[in-house]
């Protein structure tokens, strides 16, 4: 551009004030660039998909006080009573609910004998029937679902059947089908189950874990006092559910609690809240930041134009034009700022790497920074422009001005 | 040249008109060097001001080198300052922040000059004025008569016909004023026309012709031949 050489002559030559700003800009593109690499991960974390069917299903829990119940017949009992309501799809116990915080999980060990035995990922334990496919509406895409004669009463060494996670099936069983293979519920020979079944997607409980993706389905009843129900209905049917369910059922056996009634979506606003709260905190931020930043660059050039009203006088004297004296205030803050940036996206990195080292953050990718200098050059624009276009209107008579 | 017929200025706020300039009558012909006096507050600097397109004028008609003045846009307003007139201004008007050789080439930047040329015509420039050697010095590191030089210097770098000096030497001691004074004088001998506000009877007796403005009139006029004053006219036209 016409004007670089003699503006950068004049930074150079005038130090303080464009330095203290160039400070402020290279401190506020390491934090912006890294806040927003911040808030990118969470926001794609919180967007990862369950692979349940969420708007559609709910849990509650149930504590039986009465030691003379059969649980086991009165759970079959109970089942069927919520799944003959009207609007239910399907429902099922559970050991646990997705995105809940909280629930079982399990490692299992994989191998014919002791040579070629190996550990299978830790993953969330599902305990259901063969409703539990239906009521998450997970997607099966290999094999097939539980029969009812197949859940069996107990966890047994052999003869229970279960369904993992593609996520699961391929971290255990790599290069071949998962379908027809054995896990073990513990040591090797110990409560085997055979996989008969892979869902494309179904994550456990506990969203920060690495392993959230690995599930496995096993079809083994849970009969306890205390005892959580999966219940998959039609959308909008959840307020009359909660209020009809405890009806029937206390109609049906009084001597019990029943509550917590929370949708999945509820759940996943709950154990996603942190991440939440520090994308909006962040977000906030950056917003500050930028809005900080602008104010100083405003603040500077309207100083400027305050200490140079004779030299823009002169300048318009000189044969300036409007747009010159726009342009040279412009030129004069881009270099600040694009110096600003640079020097800020290297210090952005370096910040990334130290909170990568620190703290469980992946690296800065380098377009944050490189979008952040971006966005700088179009908040400076919009700062500068207002106050130069203002310094365009002062009078070239200026200059003649003794005073 | 230079030439304005009935030019008024009136500056207007919400309680009172102030005529600047009532009026105002004047031709100048190429390659003069024409001093104007006269009281604070007569209107000197407005004329100046009019003179080299710094601020517009109420009525009249205002012709300077074959252009008419009149209802120009802001561009080319400033288009001719750049290419047609050189300012040399009381407080000098440097940039401080910028070398010689970068205050003299900011006209020649805005003239779109390549840079050849531009470094051509600074040093050029700066030579003309004795300051050749020392282009990479800041304002601040020159006497107030060297500043003023470097002022010229800018002035000239861009060739103008028209030279408009509001009171040179007017932040100058005597021995710098006629310094500056007699470089006014080779750059008129060269064939630029010079327009001189000043205060000074002495620097103005120097100048080929005389004007005083009183109250936004020309009212006096007096040619100088030969250093020797001629009472041409007490009328307030001025014509030569």
């Amino acid at each position: 551009m016409l004007q670089i050489k003699p503006i950068l002559s004049m930074l150079l030559r005038s130090k303080s004030s464009p330095l203290l700003l160039l400070l402020q800009i290279i401190l506020s593109v390491a934090i912006v660039a890294n806040a927003s690499f911040i808030i990118h991960e969470r926001l794609a974390l919180m967007d990862r998909d369950s692979g349940v069917v969420e708007q559609e299903v709910f849990d509650f829990t149930m504590y039986s006080f009465d030691p003379s119940v059969d649980l086991v017949q009165q759970q079959h009992k109970d089942l069927q009573l919520i799944r003959d309501l009207p609007g239910v799809k399907s429902a099922t116990f559970s050991s646990m609910t997705p995105l809940s915080g909280g629930g079982w999980s399990s490692s299992f060990t994989i191998g014919t004998s002791e040579e070629d035995e190996r550990s299978a990922p830790n993953s969330a334990m599902y305990y259901g029937d063969e409703q539990m496919v239906d009521t998450l509406g997970v997607k099966l895409i290999e094999g097939r679902n539980l029969r009812p004669e197949e859940i069996l009463p107990t966890f047994t060494d052999s003869g229970v059947k279960g369904i993992v996670s593609k996520a699961f099936a391929d971290q255990a069983f790599p290069d071949e089908s998962a379908v027809g293979k054995v896990i073990y519920n513990g040591n090797l020979g110990e409560e085997a189950i055979e996989i008969i079944g892979v869902v494309e997607r179904l994550q456990g409980a506990w969203v920060n874990s690495d392993n959230l993706e690995y599930s496995v389905i096993i079809g083994v009843e849970l009969t306890n006092a205390f005892m959580r129900y999966l219940v998959r209905a039609e959308e909008g049917t959840f307020t009359r559910l909660k209020e009809q369910i405890p009806e029937v059922l206390h109609k049906d056996q009084k001597n019990r609690v029943i509550q917590n009634f929370t949708t999945l979506t509820e759940h996943r606003t709950s154990v996603y809240r942190d991440h939440e709260l520090m994308a909006s905190v962040l977000s906030l931020m950056v917003v500050l930041l930028l809005l900080i930043t602008s104010l100083g660059l405003t603040g500077m050039v309207m100083f400027n134009i305050e200490r140079r009203t004779k030299q823009i006088g002169t300048r318009r004297a000189l044969g300036a034009t409007k747009r010159d004296v726009v342009s040279l205030f412009l030129v004069e803050n881009y270099i600040i700022c694009l110096v600003g940036g640079v020097v800020g996206g290297l210090l952005a990195i370096a910040l990334g790497q130290q909170l990568m080292q620190h703290y469980d953050l992946p690296q800065l990718e380098w377009q944050y920074p490189l979008a952040t200098i971006v966005g700088l050059v179009i908040v400076t624009t919009l700062a500068v422009v207002f106050p130069a276009t203002k310094a365009a209107k002062i009078s070239p008579a200026i200059a003649t001005r003794s005073v | 040249m230079l030439s304005m017929k009935n030019i008024n200025k009136v500056f207007k706020t919400d309680l009172v008109e102030t005529h600047a300039l009532r009026d105002f009558n004047l031709e100048v012909k190429e390659g003069e060097f024409v001093a104007v006096t006269g009281p604070s507050g007569s209107g000197k600097t407005t004329f100046l001001n009019i003179a080299g397109l710094l601020e517009g004028f109420t009525n009249g008609d205002y012709f300077l080198d074959g252009v008419n003045i009149s209802n120009l846009s802001d561009n080319k307003s400033a288009a001719i300052r750049n290419e047609k007139i050189g300012f040399i201004f009381q407080g000098f008007n440097l940039i401080p922040d910028l070398n010689l050789a970068e205050n003299v080439e900011v006209p020649l930047r805005y003239r779109g000059f390549s840079r050849s040329e531009r470094d051509k015509r600074v040093k050029q420039a700066l030579e003309q004025v004795g300051l050749g050697a020392r282009m990479k010095h800041l304002p601040a590191q020159l006497s107030g008569g060297q500043q003023q030089r470097v002022a010229i210097a800018r002035a000239l770098a861009g060739e103008p016909r028209f030279l408009l000096a509001d009171e040179p030497t007017g932040n100058l001691d005597s021995m710098m004023a006629r310094q500056v004074m007699e470089l006014l004088e080779d750059i008129n001998k060269a064939g630029t026309t010079i327009i001189m506000v000043t205060h000074d009877p002495e620097l103005a007796r120097r100048a080929q012709r005389n004007i005083q403005i009183v109250d936004g009139q020309v009212c006096d006029f007096t040619m100088y031949q030969g250093g020797q004053p001629q009472l041409v006219s007490d009328n307030v036209q001025a014509v030569s």
